[in-house]
């Protein structure tokens, strides 16, 4: 019986018997296997730039509420035991950064116009490690003194009220427990522009201890906005730290579980990614096809002689499928080099998508796409897997003939 | 069947029918045939006339329409295709018209390709490669790939491939219709040497005069029949 190095052997002396051939079909899989990388790593790194996009600008890896809070955004609903919770949070070792936060529907208005808003009470000094609002002030500055009735309001309310820095604005909330309504002037000390239209036309932020007060709920917050030392924790909703803060009547859950919606855009990502894939592997599987039936039909009368040597089908069939693996393996190390330079050119240039919104996530940042190693071992066992398993078919269909059709038929 | 154990071919109403677009077209057409153990024979006749369909069944390459085939007492039309596989492998050799010599593989990987199939010992493979590549002339030749010899001395090749495994018959199609008739003649000449000094069946499927000369049975087919049969021992 031929041992494997024999296979191996014949193999790879096949396949570069034609080598014109041999490049011009190891080439177009291998474009296959690096599109498949290359579009892994950027939605990798489109992931990693919506979840920093939507973590960093204003609602943090992780929050906790008063349970029910999150659904009816009831002013009483404050957080139980907040001094022992931010306690306990800070000495947790995977919490880098934590902010406290009032948060109300209210109304703003200016002399020309009023709007409906959410008034969120930041601390700030606290708050620019969570948020980027610190960031993104495109006009007067981010609660600099300590003035309580500076207000910092998104350009595109400013318009509606017609307002610019300095102006004055009044604030109407419900108190709680007492549903009484609350006003105070502020002025308008910062504006910011977030590019999300949700943001800049309905938010306006106050410091906390004046929230605090005009929602009537002391030294209460509505909400703990917690950032990680690593932000794969916020996506992680196994992650024993929600159990632990979710007790006391409060609840601790993470950005993903807020908003559902953004995983639910991750996971058809990849299956995109799967569908993408399996189309190029069908495109692929027809070129693997094509060059080993065509190297076939040239050696017809070889494989003759060879069964009239004695080799059994079941030998020769191998012997092809040893060939489609060698073509697999040209393909993979060309595949993976070109895969990896595009990636990585694209890597140190950055894609522009800054601006652009995608199911309610603005992009803020260039985007990197991103290589794991995954990329480089998952990928390329399916292509060596389907190169293997379209090998069968020519691999079957030389078995299956007879020694003298065969001979014949390369006449 | 003790007559079919003394030779080493029986063939037995051997028919063969192609179909060419619907439309039977008979090859082989009840051929009886006996062939004894070290004979020199050649089936001639002209083109078409169903010489090389009667050497596949005999081989067992192909298969017959009707009709019974005995190699060596081994009634070889009732076995499978891995039995025949091993069966063409330890106990026939082929030459073909166009050498058909591997071409990815040395002369020495050539020729120690059966004997890979059959699990000879490497060093044994050395050894008979070695041995055979003196019998035919080409000691040195081991690491040469088959495009850079000549016809002739790829000839010489398939001839020690076929015999090194030590096959006891072997089948060769118009082993020199691709030489020149010097070459032919020196090939010819060798494989009688080594009928005779080894003892192994030689059986010709030619229209080759220089062969027809030197065979010592002349089985004549014409019209996918044996017409004649002249033996000249």
């Amino acid at each position: 019986m031929l041992n494997i190095w024999m296979f191996i052997k014949l193999a790879w002396r096949n396949i570069l018997r034609n080598k014109r051939r041999t490049f011009i079909a190891s080439t177009a899989i291998g474009i296959g296997l690096a599109s498949l990388i290359f579009t892994d790593a950027l939605w990798i790194g489109m992931e990693n730039n919506m979840v920093e996009s939507i973590t960093s600008s204003f609602l943090g890896e992780g929050q906790i509420h008063r349970q029910g809070f999150r659904s009816t955004h009831e002013v009483e609903l404050t957080i139980n035991n907040l001094d022992k919770l931010v306690s306990d949070l800070e000495q947790e070792d995977i919490v880098e950064h934590l902010t406290l936060r009032t948060t109300s529907f209210g109304m703003i208005s200016s002399p020309a116009n009023f709007s409906s808003i959410n008034m969120v009470g930041i601390y700030p000094p606290t708050e620019k490690h969570i948020s980027q609002i610190d960031d993104v002030i495109t006009e007067g500055n981010y609660f600099e003194g300590d003035d309580p009735h500076d207000i910092v309001i998104g350009n595109k309310l400013a318009d509606v009220l017609e307002v610019n820095i300095g102006d004055r604005v009044v604030m109407t909330v419900a108190q709680a427990y007492t549903g009484d309504l609350s006003q105070e002037m502020f002025r308008v000390s910062g504006i910011f522009h977030f590019n999300v239209t949700e943001m800049d036309k309905g938010m306006a932020f106050i410091r906390l201890d004046k929230a605090q007060k005009m929602l009537g709920i002391n030294h209460q917050v509505h909400e703990i906005a917690i950032k990680f030392i690593n932000h794969e924790y916020g996506r992680d909703k196994q992650l024993p730290f929600w159990d632990k803060y979710s007790k006391n009547g409060n609840e601790a859950v993470s950005w993903a579980v807020i908003l559902p919606q953004i995983e639910a855009v991750f996971s058809m990502s990849n299956f995109s990614i799967f569908i993408i894939g399996l189309i190029l592997f069908a495109i692929v599987s027809l070129v693997i096809v094509n060059t080993l039936f065509m190297s076939l039909r040239e050696r017809m009368f070889e494989f003759g002689v060879l069964r009239a040597l004695g080799t059994r089908p079941f030998v020769l069939a191998r012997m092809i499928l040893f060939e489609a693996g060698a073509l697999a393996i040209i393909s993979i190390g060309l595949g993976t080099v070109f895969g990896f330079l595009v990636t990585y050119i694209t890597i140190k240039t950055g894609i522009d998508y800054t601006g652009i919104e995608f199911v309610g996530v603005t992009f803020r940042h260039l985007l990197y796409p991103v290589l794991q190693v995954k990329q480089f071992i998952i990928y390329p066992i399916w292509v060596f897997i389907l190169t293997t398993l379209v090998g069968l078919y020519p691999a079957l269909y030389a078995a299956k003939m007879s020694p003298a059709n065969a001979m014949r038929k390369s006449l | 069947m003790e007559k079919r154990n003394e030779h080493i071919i029986v063939t037995e109403k051997l028919k063969k029918v192609y179909s060419d677009g619907g439309v039977p077209v008979p090859a082989v057409d009840g051929i009886d045939l006996t062939i004894t153990q070290g004979e020199f024979s050649a089936i001639v006749g002209p083109s078409g006339s169903g010489k090389t369909t009667l050497l596949n069944i005999i081989s067992g390459l192909d298969s017959p329409t009707e009709g019974k085939v005995w190699l060596n007492g081994n009634l070889i039309s009732s076995m499978s295709g891995n039995e025949l596989s091993d069966f063409r492998r330890d106990n026939i050799g082929f030459i073909f018209q166009a050498y058909n010599l591997i071409p990815v593989l040395s002369v020495e990987e050539n020729i120690e390709y059966i004997m890979l199939l059959q699990g000879v010992p490497k060093e044994q493979r050395r050894q008979r490669v070695e041995r055979i590549l003196e019998d035919v002339g080409l000691t040195g030749f081991e690491d040469r790939m088959p495009l850079q010899l000549s016809g002739g001395q790829q000839q010489r090749v398939a001839i020690a491939r076929a015999m090194v495994s030590r096959p006891a018959l072997i089948l060769a199609d118009e082993p020199t219709a691709n030489l020149d008739s010097k070459t032919g003649a020196e090939l010819l000449d060798m494989m009688r040497k080594l009928n005779q000094d080894s003892g192994i069946t030689f059986v010709f499927s030619t229209h080759d005069k220089m062969i027809m000369e030197r065979a010592r049975r002349l089985i004549i087919v014409k019209d996918v029949k044996i017409v004649g049969d002249e033996n000249r021992e």
